[in-house]
């Protein structure tokens, strides 16, 4: 941003505001609209770039700058903004977005837009209510409508897996999940992310205040997660097994995550007594001076994020330790089956009339809402399954452009490659690489993952790039690949 | 005179009111008529004396709580005299049954009967009435042959809607392998046809010409005037492999199969473009025909029918797909092989054999499920039916448990079959006991391991349960790394193991 005009915008805003706080009502000045024009993935033609609109809320909380959720953003063409529910639209930019906290903020150029508009307080200490005002434009009109407290819980976000602390509403309302503000005696309490049914869920303020302190100040390293996998321990006669007499406490783990130096780790039958200081009780919660009794879970960015050491206090083999665990950046490459894939356009590679596609969440949601119902099962284990031979990717066989080269292949799909040309494949370019040599016969050889599905099948090695050339031209796709 | 005259008694009013010579010549008249409205048999009965509607009453396990049974639910279907005075129907008809009566063509009476064979993998069964002389009169019903694909036929049974039996005519619209609903995992040749089938038609018998040529038996969700029927081959077949006094079922080679159509793989593998051959695409692990086939053989001959490169053989006039070919072997038979490998020809012979490793994950029938439970905790194996009672997959909240359970039962064997078990067992829940009413775990989770010992089959539960001596019993799920864990205090478990089950009116803890 250019030094004069942010001069200008912030000259403009206090004027407008005389106060930095909003103290009371006065939401129309400080929720602002936002239209977001995304990409929208197209699971079978991956090279296609169909895009969506769509229009949520955003909250000015600073002098040119709106806080709003990430959902949406990430593949944005065109980001416009509007005050007071109604008017003129003004041009946006995405400033900072980040998937795993599912915030984002923004700004406008135009020093119009800022006539007016004051920014909004992030309540500094949690509420419980009963009841809270959401916060919308609707029509064109400021709606003011009482939720009800509901309870504050750990899980995933929207976007992200990494686990953190979210508020969840009671309402009557439908169409939520927008980034409505929660509000409550001038403050803003938090932002919805999603509904379901009567439910709302909402990001707490705290939670976001913590995250842009952190990166306003450039220590915000990210999300982080415990990748190790627990069961309460809530059976007294395990604990004994374990090792460990009196009452029922602590969580036992079940699965060691990607650390496997005991010194810096937990490991399987390990019981996990405290983290952070905290004690963890026989449900695997621990009592949140701010929140109540949450989840262990949100210990992994309730003072921390990605990259910092938190204290595990254990019982090992009978003997109490503690260790220092490293909290894992949540990132969706990290995933065999990553969540979403928000760093570059679909990928995709189409050798002969064969799709081949990162095997991904993105591509499995392609069969609508009841995707987990109706998508290939075999696909969707993969989720859960631990990887073949140590690869961290895998590579699915998605469609058939029909083309002489393939003929008595159009039915062979949804099937994830083992080899090719007798290399390993992992990504789109081990396969573009292995495509550089031919197996004999002059053919590449394509297999697959051993199961009940196709095996294998060649294609003839010395027409390809011109069988390739022709489905391209033949099926209007931009290009044969993006890597 | 003839029979049908004089079992109406109209012959006797003929000659009342036109003298004999008038009612011979009037009688001359409808009979020379009657052929071409009405089936005229001048020494067969009609086809329908054979039919019989089938009411039974059945109870199916609740797999989850595997002791009890769901309530009696009544039900009907259609069946059909044979050679031997015995029923033929179909094996969904009467499954799980607790009663089955029979109830003859205009007969009022009930008559009580068994069944003696039932073939569920191809949805046949041979019931017996308790008195078999009941049948004595009836003729039994001849088969036909496989009919013609836009032939004629005609459906006789008891479907919903009425009491009478029921007729309905169609054309044979086509005539290939189908997913037979009943196992759930098993396809053989079936015909298609625009007759109405419907509940109730189900075991009835499809004719043409007074012949059985079919046997109806299902329907296809979304298709319209589309009922399946199942030919004679097959029923053939059912009744060949029951005349030894067991039933086999059908047998398989252990053989995947693809189409060969693509000009570079024929290439590679020694063919020009002359249609033939289908290719081996995988082979079943210690099935039989691993023992003589590779992968990328090229099969161009099975007992006798050429295998075309769309995996599929010319069968009496229709083209199928080439397992047929296999079908038509009996458990224990060999059946002879051409093929090409690496470009020459070779004659192999693959034994038949009939696979039972795939058993739990189609459904199950007339065997209630077994079971184990040691103070409240039920053990039982992982089956497809296990999983259609205690949820269906898709639901959000039960999707990563029982995505888990159906990899195992469904995919783990054919993916990595050094790790498969004989038969996964699972917690299939506990009945809540303070000795029990710790446990985190709550059922739906494979067995991996107790006090040590690998859980291979449901035995495997009940041994390493007794030979342990030690204070704990410690229970891994999800195997086959660590998974979640539970202990369970032994002499705890062995003294409230009596009064759970008082408690739940459980009679006996276990079915082995």
């Amino acid at each position: 941003m250019k030094p004069v005009r942010l001069l200008l915008r912030v000259v403009v805003f206090v004027l407008a505001s005389g106060t930095a706080l909003l103290a009371q009502a006065g939401w129309e000045n400080s929720v602002v609209t936002i239209e977001v024009t995304s990409k929208v993935y197209d699971a079978f033609q991956p090279w296609n770039d169909p895009t969506r609109a769509v229009r949520k809320h955003g909250l000015v909380i600073g002098p040119g700058e709106i806080l709003t959720t990430a959902q949406n953003l990430p593949t944005h063409t065109l980001v416009r903004v509007q005050k007071g529910g109604r008017g003129r639209w003004y041009d946006a930019r995405v400033t900072w977005w980040d998937a795993q906290t599912n915030l984002a903020l923004l700004t406008a150029e135009a020093p119009a837009f800022w006539a007016g508009l004051r920014p909004a307080a992030l309540a500094g200490t949690v509420a419980r209510g009963p009841e809270f005002e959401l916060i919308r434009w609707r029509d064109g009109n400021l709606e003011a409508r009482r939720v009800e407290f509901g309870r504050f819980t750990v899980g995933e976000g929207v976007l992200g897996f990494a686990p953190h602390v979210q508020l969840e509403v009671a309402t009557d309302l439908n169409g939520l999940g927008w980034c409505e503000p929660i509000v409550s005696e001038g403050r803003v309490l938090g932002l919805t992310t999603h509904s379901n049914g009567r439910v709302c869920g909402v990001l707490p303020a705290t939670f976001i205040a913590r995250v842009l302190a952190a990166q306003r100040a450039g220590g915000f390293t990210g999300l982080g997660y415990f990748d190790f996998t627990w069961q309460p321990g809530g059976n007294p006669e395990l604990l004994k097994e374990l090792g460990l007499d009196g009452p029922p406490r602590g969580a036992v783990v079940t699965q060691a995550g990607r650390e496997k130096d005991p010194g810096a780790a937990p490991q399987a039958r390990d019981l996990i007594l405290e983290v952070d200081g905290f004690a963890i009780d026989s449900d695997g919660d621990y009592l949140d001076p701010d929140f109540g009794h949450l989840m262990l879970e949100n210990l992994a960015n309730r003072a921390h994020f990605a990259g910092e050491r938190v204290k595990l206090k254990l019982r090992r083999d009978g003997v109490e330790r503690t260790i220092d665990y490293v909290v894992p950046a949540a990132r969706f490459a990290d995933e065999l089956v990553p969540r979403e894939n928000f760093d570059a356009p679909p990928r995709y590679l189409v050798a002969g009339g064969l799709v081949f596609q990162p095997l991904a969440q993105p591509f499995l949601r392609g069969w609508g809402d009841e995707w987990r119902k109706y998508a290939p099962f075999r696909l969707q284990y993969y989720q859960f399954a631990d990887a073949p031979d140590g690869r961290d990717s895998l590579v699915v066989l998605t469609g058939v452009l029909p083309d002489a080269i393939n003929l008595g292949y159009q039915d062979a799909a949804l099937t994830v490659l083992d080899r090719v040309n007798g290399r390993v494949i992992a990504t789109l370019s081990d396969l573009a690489e292995a495509l550089d040599n031919s197996s004999p016969g002059g053919v590449h050889r394509f297999e697959f993952m051993p199961g009940r599905d196709l095996q294998r099948l060649l294609l003839d090695a010395a027409t390809l790039d011109e069988a390739t050339r022709r489905v391209v031209e033949h099926y209007g796709l931009p290009a044969a690949s993006r890597l | 005179m003839n029979q049908f005259f004089l079992r109406e008694g109209i012959a006797e009013r003929l000659v009342a009111s036109f003298g004999e010579r008038g009612a011979k010549w009037i009688g001359a008249l409808v009979l020379a008529w009657l052929p071409g409205c009405v089936p005229l048999r001048a020494e067969a009965p009609p086809p329908e004396r054979a039919v019989v509607q089938i009411l039974v009453s059945s109870q199916v396990p609740v797999y989850d709580a595997p002791w009890r049974f769901t309530p009696v639910r009544r039900s009907s279907g259609t069946g059909f005299v044979i050679e031997g005075g015995r029923i033929l129907t179909n094996a969904h008809v009467i499954a799980w049954a607790k009663q089955i009566l029979v109830r003859r063509y205009q007969d009022p009476r009930l008559l009580p009967a068994r069944v003696v064979y039932a073939g569920h993998d191809c949805d046949l069964a041979v019931l017996e009435l308790e008195d078999p002389r009941e049948l004595s009169d009836v003729k039994p019903l001849a088969f036909g042959d496989l009919p013609p694909v836009q032939s004629t036929v005609v459906t006789c049974g008891y479907p919903a809607g009425g009491d009478q039996m029921s007729f309905t005519r169609g054309v044979v619209s086509r005539i290939e392998v189908q997913p037979y609903a009943h196992p759930g995992n098993r396809a053989l040749l079936a015909v298609q046809t625009d007759a109405a089938i419907n509940p109730g038609n189900s075991g009835g018998p499809v004719l043409q010409d007074d012949k059985v040529v079919g046997v109806a038996f299902q329907g296809m969700p979304g298709l319209q005037n589309a009922g399946f029927f199942i030919p004679p081959e097959v029923v053939g077949h059912f009744l060949k492999d029951i005349a030894d006094g067991r039933y086999d079922g059908f047998p398989q080679a252990g053989i995947t199969f693809e189409p060969l159509q693509n000009p570079a793989y024929r290439r590679v593998l020694g063919l020009g473009d002359d249609g033939r051959g289908a290719r081996v695409d995988s082979l079943r692990a210690g099935g039989p025909a691993a023992e003589v086939l590779r992968p990328d053989d090229v099969l161009v001959q099975v007992g006798g029918f050429p295998v075309g490169s769309d995996g599929m053989i010319p069968y009496r006039g229709n083209r199928v797909a080439a397992g047929v070919a296999f079908q038509q072997a009996q458990a224990g038979e060999r059946l002879k092989l051409s093929l090409l490998r690496d470009g020459r020809p070779l004659e192999v012979e693959v034994r038949m054999e009939s696979y039972t490793g795939d058993r739990l994950a189609g459904r199950q029938y007339d065997e209630p499920p077994r079971y184990l439970i040691h103070a409240g905790l039920i053990f039982t194996p992982l089956s497809a039916n296990y999983l259609e009672t205690v949820g269906q997959l898709g639901r959000d909240y039960l999707w990563e448990g029982l995505a888990r359970l159906t990899y195992q039962l469904h995919h783990l064997e054919a993916e990595a079959p050094g790790s498969a078990r004989p038969e996964a067992v699972v917690l299939a829940g506990l009945l809540p006991h303070p000795v029990n009413a710790d446990f985190g775990v709550r059922g739906r989770l494979v067995v991996n391991r107790i006090n040590g010992v690998r859980i291979e089959r449901l035995e495997d539960v009940r041994r390493a349960l007794l030979e342990n001596q030690g204070a704990r019993h410690l229970i891994e799920f999800d195997g086959p790394e660590q998974g979640p864990l539970e202990a369970l205090d032994r002499a705890a478990a062995s003294a409230a193991h009596a009064d759970i089950l008082r408690t739940y009116g459980i009679v006996s803890d276990q079915r082995l």
